[in-house]
């Protein structure tokens, strides 16, 4: 009995000790699970002082609808270009002007006026990447820069193939190769996208996430999928390329930005002018795996990532590359009709 | 359980042939995990020769070890605290006349068996964030608070079926001696229940241990447990370090069942 007081006592000081979380030298970092190199996070520690905790989450649903709840003792939040919008509308978002800190100077122009943050008066950038088409050159040695390799596969293709099961990915993807606008509400091209995917979905063998281990056995030969996932695989199968399709394919960024409610605000600061050093930028980029959006970065990033084509886009497919916004509510509606009969 | 004894299920033709493949089933997808937790590459699916890497760099990760401490923290004491509200409310459902609302009391004992997760998840989302906003205090007191409840259907469940196996007579005769309801509670029903408790507190300390939806939506800055660490790994890149965790944590159940079988096995000589 006596032991299970002490047990209960315990407990109970533990939870009044993890409660005091705010005190000075502290930060929240609220970001992708898997997504922060520990290395960055000692070298902010040593440089000034600032213990970071970082929690992860596994979508931007999750994050938003923790954020939005309120009371949630985050600082910074990482959501994706398609989801800033959102965060900036519905007023969670501090417009902490990173385009006035010192280490702006290093952002990549490229990125400095983008749709979802103009000028960039809330976030920063963290990593970017694109969806494209994984292909085993081995079973198919014809083009892989189109999207006909998912959606009109050729015969060496069919039934090795796999798609990402997400919808605003594979939507905005379909969309652009029937030869329409992202976010269209054009039922006509929405007839053709969905008459497209389920005539393309039945050479089809999966709707998953994982690729890298099914491409290195030899199950999958093409996927739409990510670049990062891509540039891995090729370490595990020397004969996977990336195609980047010449209908068009999205692009997506991860941001960084500061919370209105956060309770650690000129920490957060510090934190975001810190990962626009170049040498910062590349401890993120060395650790996920994907392009951060800093200048002179590539002095200090993994040699192996510098040369990849599936990290830096070559230049005649850049033009195709398309940030996906975000979709009004009733186009989303109809997406998640076409994607919810596709899923069957 | 009380059906008639002539009839022995395992002599029924087939039994062993249908008992091996329910095991089988039951088993065998741990057994890649765990293999594959020894590899020697970063792959979880390619075998690349054997070697201990990913158990010292999950045993070496901070993240994995504040994540595991957190999770048993939580579990135990949201174990402790479902399985004394169990137990309270089995003693309140059986020991007593029946009343009028008592299948409805049932329901709303096991109503986080019914409510799918993500509704309590969401549920507990506001109603903390009111809370939270409203003290400040962003402790670990929520996620035990959640976990306790919904734990304690899972508590409840086996403490209440062996209490309705109890015979009655031992604590009507207590009774009759003249011990006080709490003494006769002490001496008699409590040491006859405590392998029901123990089912219990089991079973609560698990799903606990377990849970990945309400803990996701409750937790606050730095309470990611062990099941919310690798959820966010698998979206992103998974290696066998997942397996390692997972086969560690595989071990700690099954020591942990063990010792309670043991422990009620001798109980019962």
């Amino acid at each position: 009995m006596n032991h299970k007081l002490i047990g209960t006592f315990a407990g109970i000081a533990m939870i009044g000790t993890a409660g005091a979380a705010t005190a000075a030298g502290e930060l929240n970092l609220y970001n992708w699970g898997n997504y922060t190199n520990p290395e960055l996070l000692e070298k902010f520690e040593q440089q000034h002082g600032i213990k970071v905790t970082v929690t992860g989450y596994d979508s931007n649903d999750t994050a938003l609808a923790k954020v939005k709840a309120g009371g949630h003792g985050f600082d910074i939040v990482v959501p994706s270009s398609s989801y800033v919008p959102i965060w900036v509308n519905e007023g969670l978002l501090l417009e902490s002007r990173p385009d006035q800190m010192e280490n702006f100077k290093h952002m990549d122009e490229q990125w400095v006026n983008v749709d979802w943050d103009p000028g960039r008066h809330y976030t920063v950038p963290w990593q970017w990447g694109s969806v494209g088409m994984m292909v085993d050159t081995s079973v198919y040695s014809g083009d892989i820069n189109t999207s006909a390799i998912v959606f009109d596969p050729p015969q060496e293709l069919i039934g090795k193939i796999n798609v990402a099961p997400e919808m605003g990915d594979v939507m905005s993807t379909a969309i652009m190769y029937v030869g329409g606008e992202p976010c269209t509400s054009d039922k006509a091209v929405l007839k053709k996208v969905r008459d497209k995917l389920m005539e393309a979905k039945s050479n089809w063998k999966s709707m998953d996430y994982g690729v890298i281990e099914r491409f290195a056995g030899r199950d999958l030969a093409a996927s739409l999928y990510w670049n990062g996932a891509a540039f891995r695989t090729r370490e595990k199968n020397a004969d996977v390329r990336y195609g980047y399709p010449k209908e068009g394919y999205p692009l997506w960024m991860d941001s960084a930005t500061i919370l209105k409610d956060a309770k650690n605000v000129d920490n957060a600061k510090i934190f975001l002018n810190f990962i626009m050093e170049p040498e910062n930028a590349a401890l993120i980029s060395a650790f996920a795996r994907y392009a951060n959006g800093i200048k002179g970065s590539e002095a200090y990033m993994p040699k192996d990532m510098l040369d990849a084509p599936e990290v830096v886009i070559p230049q005649e497919f850049l033009a195709a590359g398309r940030f996906t916004p975000t979709c009004p509510p009733e186009v989303q509606k109809m997406y998640t009709a076409i994607w919810t009969e596709l899923q069957k | 359980m009380a059906s008639s004894r002539p009839f022995a299920i395992r002599r029924v033709p087939g039994f062993t042939t249908i008992a091996i493949i329910c095991f089988a089933l039951l088993y065998m997808p741990l057994a890649p995990l765990v293999v594959y937790s020894f590899n020697a590459g970063t792959s979880i699916a390619l075998w690349e020769g054997f070697s201990s890497r990913w158990y010292e760099a999950a045993w070496q990760n901070d993240l994995v070890q504040e994540a595991t401490i957190r999770s048993f923290v939580i579990a135990t004491l949201a174990s402790l605290f479902s399985t004394i509200l169990a137990t309270m409310a089995a003693l309140g459902t059986t020991r007593t006349q029946p009343f009028p609302g008592q299948t409805a009391i049932y329901a709303m004992i096991n109503q986080p068996l019914m409510v799918p997760e993500v509704v309590t998840a969401v549920a507990l989302l506001i109603f903390f964030a009111i809370i939270k906003t409203a003290t400040d205090y962003y402790g670990l007191a929520y996620l035990v608070g959640a976990h306790t409840a919904f734990c304690i259907p899972f508590a409840y469940l086996p403490i209440r079926a062996r209490l309705e196996g109890m015979d009655l007579t031992l604590e009507t005769a207590a009774a009759d001696l003249y011990a006080t309801p709490w003494n006769t509670f002490r001496r008699i029903t409590l040491p006859l229940l405590l392998p029901g408790v123990l089912a219990g507190a089991m079973l609560a300390f698990v799903i606990s241990l377990d849970d990945v939806i309400i803990t996701e939506f409750v937790k606050a800055a730095g309470q990611d447990t062990l099941p919310t660490y690798m959820l966010g790994q698998l979206r992103r890149q998974m290696t066998p370090e997942v397996n390692a965790i997972s086969t560690a944590l595989l071990a700690i159940s099954v020591v942990l069942v063990t010792i309670v079988f043991l422990l009620s096995r001798n109980r019962a000589k």
